[in-house]
């Protein structure tokens, strides 16, 4: 099917029932996962999908509409969904799509290769991960592993004639698995993701990291409730960057919904402290050629040694706010309104290595595990439950579970004293191995 | 002014779906393809059209033909409608139309499944002939011909939605943005999120079972932001149901916002929370959360039948304290986890789990049902057409007990009062959970006193629910969004309950 040409041909036909403006937002892709358990295929799931978002604006009011049913007769009626829709909304001046016709250049967001794969080399790798994890003796159990592949291709298309599209895909792998000590159950897990089958790791290298993530774990013991310092491991650098990016969310700026609200161009952490929203990233999994509504993508720096740079925002919040967009409309796929949201997002790593950090610690917790929704972007609270090991003279002592770690965002990103090299910048939310010098831990 | 939606507080359950179906006429709607329903001008009227029998045999027989013990057809059509007003506007109205159908083929552990968009004969055999890919040289199962089946309806709809102008959804949303706003001057925003759908299903499997209903859903959310000297507070609070619009005459949308703007309000006087083991009272309601993931996920058979679920091998076992007993209810009328059959056909009906302490059953799907050897229990669950269904709960909570809830509070010497959590998580083989309070207070000397910021409460399922030592006879629930990889919509329920020292995560020592 003509996917460009219908995108195109979509937003006319927006602009004939009604719309002072049309943006078409069209989505086709595919994507296959296998699970084994045990040795044996689980679950086998092939799925291919496709689906159209109508936006439109009717004298400044805004109407949206999406379906999955590509006759003729079901997108001229969703259309008119949206032109009916639109009639109810509050007029509002910054209801306007962009009008940059640039693409920004990114390299390796597409593997067509990923298709000739043969299926039962992929089956043999999910098998072959799950059985390299089992090796272990102190592994009981296997809660199983998995592969999976996606690819989609994105149109867009607006009434300032705008018409783009792209191409992107994802595949990865992985193995979890337990370990039973006594009555004592511990789970481990570890995946990979990639844009290219080729970049995948080995299930050899994959394997012994989930085992070792359930068995270091058992045997925890319980600390006293304390302040002290903590260090965060790369995995669990979502609990820190999260609320950040919720912070930096122009829009829930312009609503007082953000405790970094009043603090652009001031100094909100540590001069260690540098915070990178990149979106072009070279097959960088939160890379594309252009946001969710079309504007070209960027690299911004968000915290610059310590100094909050600036926001993120969409074409319509932009202009409310008097700037320019930074491209960073996000799209939940062809059924949702562009928000704001992050590309990759990560904090640039320096220059100590992580087990140095270790060993110049006395007393403290190592990270590996927090629950909870990290720092609250509103009041800046932040307060989890926490898993990792306790740190005695500089060495790992002993795994802990159980704990909570509690805190406020200033204090935080105030705290931070020692930032890794060990930044991987495959992962689309990501920190090196960082420590804040005092956190409270909460434990007996 | 509180909000609590006591839907069976108070009234023996059979008398309440009396009651409630002399209410109005039970939901028999057969579900329409979409383009029918686009056909009619809106508003759309019921359409009763169905899928031929004969189209739904061939593709079972497809998705068996190389093998397999059971084969099903999953067909859906979701009409819905987002409307969001923030700041005072209407600021976006999203009007969407998803259709579909899954296939899914079962042989012995193995689990095929493939979807498509487009119904018709040809695409729904491809999809059959992907599904079977892992059944291949397994024995072969003939399917039964399909026979159009009826089940106890629990939805009721007075005021149904696809009659509705979209005016009256506007004025709910305007009602509640101004009894937000004009609730107090430090309630500087206010965001109101209003959701309905239709979601016409029919299900067909090899069993010969037919059966096909329209579910309808409101979903009504008001955020408030409250901003002090020192300190800015979001609030939330929900209403949700599978009903007809009628739902807004029972509980009104001003009664929604100003319980939001109430917390926010109240929680701008809140010092650091103390970190460490304490006491904790859960106010009834949407509470209930706590045993929805603490326990509740971990009783899901699906993980019993891998062996490697918390609750593995305890199965007629003393695994909570004599006071607690565990239902999962998906017939209870009209709530937001209720349907008249869950997404694989089975009958929805009441499910005791634990009783008085001891396990008694676990919920099940199709498959896990038979890995287990239990009944299934009418909790095999989907997102959509696009998502295999898996065990999931529908409305859970702890069981009414004798206590009175005040003298629950009063007989706790110090600790805290839990009245709002955002909601958790837990790792359903471990049983380690976690959850954060949006609103709480210390307790000292048996009183509530101050409110508290920024506390996490976190614990092992096993030992939260032997230590629930008070169970109040004040039930009650709440609605939300369970996520397990795909999201279903789910109420959790509880009295007013204590639970002896969970461990707390707060900012500051205790002292």
């Amino acid at each position: 099917m003509d996917y460009r040409g219908l995108t195109e041909d979509l937003v006319k036909r927006c602009l004939n029932k009604g719309a002072n403006a049309a943006e078409v937002y069209l989505v086709a892709g595919r994507g296959l996962s296998i699970g084994i358990r045990n040795g044996d295929i689980e679950t086998m799931q092939e799925t291919s999908t496709r689906g159209v978002g109508f936006r439109v604006m009717v004298k400044s009011r805004l109407g949206f509409s999406h379906c999955n049913d590509f006759t003729d007769r079901a997108l001229d009626s969703t259309i008119k969904s949206a032109v009916a829709f639109a009639k109810h909304t509050t007029p509002d001046e910054n209801n306007v799509l962009p009008e940059d016709s640039d693409m920004t250049a990114v390299e390796g967001l597409y593997d067509s290769r990923i298709a000739d794969v043969s299926m039962d080399e992929k089956i043999e790798l999910a098998k072959r991960v799950e059985s390299l994890a089992m090796r272990d003796r102190r592994i009981t159990k296997s809660s199983g592993s998995r592969y999976f592949e996606g690819e989609n291709e994105v149109f867009l298309a607006n009434s300032n004639g705008m018409l783009k599209s792209y191409k992107a895909s994802s595949c990865g792998f992985g193995a979890s698995v337990v370990a039973e000590k006594g009555d004592q159950k511990s789970t481990g897990s570890e995946y990979c993701s990639r844009r290219f089958y080729e970049d995948l790791k080995s299930p050899e290298e994959i394997a012994p990291k989930a085992a070792e993530n359930a068995y270091a774990m058992l045997d925890p013991r319980m600390v006293k409730t304390q302040k002290a310092p903590v260090i965060f491991d790369p995995d669990v650098a979502r609990a820190l960057l999260g609320g950040i990016l919720s912070a930096v969310n122009g829009e829930r700026v312009l609503q007082g919904a953000s405790f970094l609200r009043d603090a652009v161009g001031e100094i909100i952490g540590v001069s260690q402290l540098t915070i990178i929203d990149d979106g072009i990233r070279p097959k960088g999994m939160a890379s594309s050629p252009f946001d969710g509504e079309g504007v070209p993508t960027q690299k911004r720096t968000i915290i610059e040694q310590g100094v909050l740079k600036g926001f993120m925002y969409n074409t319509a919040i932009a202009k409310r706010a008097g700037v320019a967009s930074t491209g960073n409309a996000s799209r939940g796929g062809f059924t949702s309104l562009p928000g704001i949201g992050a590309h990759n997002f990560y904090m640039a790593a320096g220059e100590i290595d992580a087990e140095e950090i270790i060993r110049s610690t006395k007393r403290g917790l190592l990270l590996k595990g927090v629950t909870g929704y990290g720092i609250n972007a509103v009041s800046g609270n932040f307060s989890g439950g926490a898993s990792g090991f306790w740190i005695e003279n500089g060495r790992i002592a002993f795994p802990v579970k159980g704990l909570t770690v509690a805190g406020t965002a200033d204090a935080m990103l105030n705290g931070i004293d020692r930032v890794g090299n060990d930044l991987d910048l495959n992962r689309s939310l990501a920190a090196p191995t960082f420590r804040i010098g005092e956190m409270q831990i909460g434990g007996e | 002014m509180e909000l609590k939606q006591k839907y069976v507080d108070g009234i023996p359950r059979r008398d309440f779906i009396k009651t409630t179906l002399k209410g109005g006429a039970a939901v028999a709607a057969s579900p329409a393809l979409l383009s029918h329903l686009l056909s009619c001008a809106s508003p759309a009227p019921d359409v009763t059209l169905s899928l031929d029998p004969d189209m739904l045999n061939r593709t079972l027989r497809r998705a068996l033909e190389k093998g397999g013990d059971f084969a099903d057809v999953y067909v859906e059509n979701r009409i819905s409608r987002r409307i969001v007003m923030e700041e005072s506007k209407f600021k976006s109205g999203v009007f969407g139309i998803s259709q579909g159908a899954g296939i899914r083929v079962i042989s012995g552990d193995k689990t095929g499944f493939a979807y498509t968009d487009e119904i018709s004969e040809e695409k729904l055999l491809r999809a059959a002939e992907i599904a079977s890919y892992i059944a291949r040289g397994m024995p072969y199962t003939a399917p039964q011909s399909v026979k159009e089946g009826q089940r106890e309806s629990f939805i009721t709809v007075k005021i149904p939605l696809q009659d509705l102008a979209d005016r009256k959804r506007l004025d709910v949303m305007e009602r509640a943005n101004e009894a937000a706003m004009s609730h107090d001057p430090r309630i500087q925003m206010a965001s109101i999120s209003y959701y309905d759908e239709i979601r016409g299903r029919t299900v067909a499997n090899s069993e010969g079972l037919l059966l096909s209903d329209a579910l309808p859903l409101l979903f009504f959310i008001v955020q408030t932001l409250g901003v002090g000297d020192k300190a800015r507070h979001m609030s939330r609070e929900r209403l949700s149901r599978h009903s007809g619009f009628e739902m807004f005459d029972e509980v009104s949308p001003e009664q929604v916002a100003r319980t939001a703007a109430r917390e926010s309000i109240a929680m701008l006087e809140a010092q650091d929370c103390p970190a460490g083991k304490m006491d904790v009272v859960m106010e009834n309601g949407w509470g209930g959360v706590l045993v929805h993931e603490a326990v509740g996920h971990p009783l899901e058979a699906d993980n019993i039948a891998k062996k490697v679920g918390a609750f593995t091998g305890k199965l007629g076992q003393k695994v909570a304290s004599d006071v607690f007993t565990m239902v999962d209810d998906g017939s209870l009328p009209n709530m937001r986890g209720t349907t008249n059959f869950d997404d694989e056909g089975t009958q929805m009906k009441r499910n005791v789990l634990i009783e008085k302490g001891i396990l008694v059953k676990f919920m099940t799907d199709i498959l896990s049902a038979k890995q287990i050897g239990m009944e299934r229990t009418g909790n095999g669950r989907r997102q959509s057409f696009r998502h295999i269904p898996i065990p999931r709960m529908t409305n859970t909570f702890i069981d009414r007990g004798q206590d009175d809830p005040d003298g629950i509070v009063a007989s706790t010497n110090s600790g805290l009062f839990v009245k709002s959590l955002s909601g958790g998580s837990v790792n359903p083989i471990t049983g380690v959970f976690n959850f954060t309070c949006r609103e709480a207070y210390l307790v000292e000397n048996g009183k509530r006193t101050t409110p508290v910021k920024g506390a996490t409460l976190i614990g092992n399922c096993m030992e939260i629910i032997s230590n629930i030592d008070a169970v109040g006879n004040d039930l009650a629930f709440g609605p939300g969004i369970c996520g397990k990889g795909q999201m279903a919509e789910v109420s959790a329920g509880q009295p007013t309950v204590r639970i002896r020292g969970i461990n707390v995560g707060g900012s500051r020592a205790r002292g």
